[in-house]
């Protein structure tokens, strides 16, 4: 054959065609991938390192109370407000939450102590969570103090917490700035997706509550995406039957009323009405979590621990070391 | 007339390379090279993934049908919250969690918030054993959208030691079965010869866990200790440790003569030694209030070979935390709530 240029390219089409069904039929067939293991895996040793090396670069980072700033996108900023008192378990309750609430973006602690003073527990506690807090405190007026011995429903309790939280924020944020108010309890269990709905939050959303009110959960009724009544069995008419965990303001609104604040007078399972009603309508309450049929937030209690024997001891002198922090 | 036969014949020849490059493109192996040389978001979370299931993938697995798997993007989830544990590590040793668990109200919320506080562990491994005949829906559907490393197993205890009731005496020992079987299945998943480097704690699922807690246990090499709050009705139980650094005794009220006067979140033992004694478990029969945790621990240590953690048992970094019954008077005895509805 004569070397024209025509066979040539015939040739190498040929070739082209050729190896194409060759890889065509090699496609689907298991492959000894163990060189590519084995140099991937060396690769991802070092990156391993670098990655640990990373982390605790970011954990330092994060316990000078610097924040990651990962993606920078403007997110609503979420105000967890969480009043609490020191107890036996105040230490771990606030422990545990801190550890759900490091996994939320653009957030931010409110933590109110009823004390006289902020205490060294809650400073340091806040200080290594790596979150983005503020501390505040007040003590309850005395007559608003319930005893230890009191049932826990005898006084509203967190309210003072609660409101000096609310004037903190009317204080020293502006109504240009973007976010949403919740109430955490110390001891309430959150979900993350929770965060999620609670950032969509235009005026006041609701969702349901797991383990309230003598119930599974307590939540609104919604029909074709509004609120029209609540499925509650505790006093069902108040004009907010919802606990402090169900729902969650926008800051603007809060800001725009600067009168709105939690009765201390409220009468028993009144608190959350007292605020709201002041604030929005049943008709304008953003429903949430699936149009309210998801529990995302369970109001949990932690048993008293039993200290008999700690008081036991402390009889004969002989109590555990104070110094060393619970 | 040239021209065009010039465009036929160049055409002829950009076709088939074309077509190669699509294949190439699509090829599994390449598409790996390619994940290997790109860091981003999604290959950090396919790669998380294909290492975390390396370790228990059995033999004769063709590798490959794993890279299939990530090769694919991995659906990016937009959510504005965290929900991914830490990137695998090679190098660190992992931590299994046994967990003991059975139904009541506030099994979801408990499970919830430990998740909550696992996903920042990194290299931590789960294991959720349920007292329950089958594996239940809320449990499964729990561990999965969590995100962390988990093995979900169930074994139903027999009705003289089920959680029956809201109230059980507390001397009766509970979550027994479910923790021998997680080291059973440990026992199963990995070989004697070959131990991988790890530690076993047992984590109730009531209690509260400081993050600091998994790392001072992490590098145990045999059986570690530490204070755990709220034990034995004390403000915390904690092992006493001499100067030298030795555990020597037991800072404990009730019964102070176990061998282990610990509770079951006071210690960790290493995966080598849970192989090497196949016949260590909790024992069943016989088992005084507060002996559970000395059934495990005589046949795999004694006192002398315990390290004690948390600076020197000075720090409490666990607290043995009790979720109160709910009160549920409101449902009535035939139910009030939607039942469809999980909480």
């Amino acid at each position: 054959m004569k070397v024209k240029l025509k066979n040539v390219f015939v040739i190498y089409f040929l070739v082209s065609v050729i190896g194409l069904m060759y890889a065509l039929l090699q496609l689907g067939q298991p492959c000894d991938c163990s060189q590519h293991l084995r140099s991937a895996s060396d690769l991802m040793h070092g990156k391993d390192k670098k990655i640990s090396q990373l982390l605790s670069e970011v954990k330092r980072l994060q316990a000078r109370g610097k924040g990651p700033e990962l993606e920078g996108q403007a997110l609503p900023i979420i105000y967890a407000i969480t009043p609490t008192y020191a107890r036996l378990v105040q230490k771990a309750e606030l422990v545990r939450i801190s550890q759900t609430f490091l996994h939320v973006k653009n957030f931010h602690w409110i933590v109110v102590e009823d004390s006289p003073v902020k205490t060294q527990l809650v400073s340091e506690l806040l200080a290594q969570s790596g979150l983005r807090f503020t501390h505040l405190h007040t003590e309850t007026p005395k007559e608003h103090k319930r005893k230890e011995s009191d049932p826990n429903w005898l006084k509203p309790r967190g309210v003072e917490q609660r409101n000096l939280a609310l004037q903190w924020l009317r204080e020293n944020r502006e109504l240009s700035e973007e976010g949403v108010v919740y109430f955490a309890d110390d001891d309430n269990t959150y979900s993350l997706r929770l965060f999620d709905e609670i950032r969509s939050t235009k005026r006041v959303s609701v969702w349901p509550v797991g383990l309230v009110g003598g119930l599974r959960f307590e939540r609104p009724l919604v029909e074709k995406g509004r609120v029209v009544g609540f499925y509650t069995a505790w006093k069902p008419n108040r004009p907010f039957p919802m606990d402090m965990a169900g729902f969650a303001i926008a800051l603007q609104l809060l800001l725009a009323n600067r009168e709105a604040r939690f009765d201390l007078l409220a009468e028993r399972g009144y608190l959350e009405s007292s605020l709201l009603q002041s604030l929005v309508s049943i008709e304008e309450l953003e429903p949430r979590a699936d149009n309210c049929t998801k529990v995302l937030v369970w109001h949990t209690r932690s048993e008293k621990p039993k200290m008999k024997q700690e008081e036991l001891l402390q009889k004969q002198g002989l109590g555990s070391d104070p110094s060393i922090e619970v | 007339m040239l021209r065009r036969r010039n465009l036929l014949t160049t055409l002829l020849i950009v076709l088939p390379w074309a077509l190669l490059l699509t294949l190439w493109h699509q090829y599994p192996a390449t598409r790996y090279l390619i994940l290997l040389r790109k860091e981003t978001d999604e290959n950090a979370t396919a790669k998380a993934r294909f290492n975390g299931t390396s370790p228990l993938r059995e033999e004769g697995l063709p590798s490959c049908s794993w890279q299939q798997a990530s090769g694919v993007a991995p659906k990016v989830i937009q959510n504005y919250v965290y929900s991914r544990p830490p990137p695998w590590s090679d190098t660190l040793p992992t931590i299994f969690v046994i967990t003991p668990t059975y139904t009541r109200p506030v099994q979801k919320a408990e499970l919830t918030r430990l998740a909550n506080t696992f996903l920042h562990v990194q290299n931590l491994h789960w294991v959720v054993v349920e007292d329950s005949p089958r594996r239940t829906n809320l449990v499964s559907n729990l561990l999965e959208k969590a995100g962390l490393n988990f093995t979900h197993l169930n074994v139903e205890s027999p009705q003289s030691l089920k959680m029956s009731g809201p109230w059980i005496p507390s001397h009766k020992p509970r979550g027994t079965l479910q923790r021998n079987l997680g080291l059973h299945w440990l026992r199963d998943s990995f070989n004697n010869t070959q131990p991988p480097e790890g530690v076993v704690y047992f984590a109730d699922d009531d209690n509260t866990y400081s993050l600091e807690l998994f790392e001072e246990m992490r590098y145990t090499r045999r059986v570690s200790v530490w204070p755990v709050a709220f034990a034995g009705g004390l403000r915390y139980e904690s092992p006493i440790v001499s100067p030298a650094g030795k555990v020597v005794g037991w800072k404990v009220v009730f019964d102070p003569n176990r061998p282990f006067a610990i509770d079951m979140a006071g210690f960790a033992v290493s995966i080598r030694l849970i192989l090497e004694r196949p016949q260590a478990t909790f024992k069943l029969e016989g088992i005084k209030g507060g002996y559970q945790e000395s059934s495990l621990l005589k046949d795999l240590v004694t006192m002398d070979g315990l390290e004690p953690k948390a600076a020197n048992c000075t720090k409490v970094l666990v607290w043995h935390t009790r979720t109160e019954r709910p009160m549920l008077a409101n449902e009535g005895k035939h139910g009030f709530s939607d039942l469809r509805m999980e909480v």
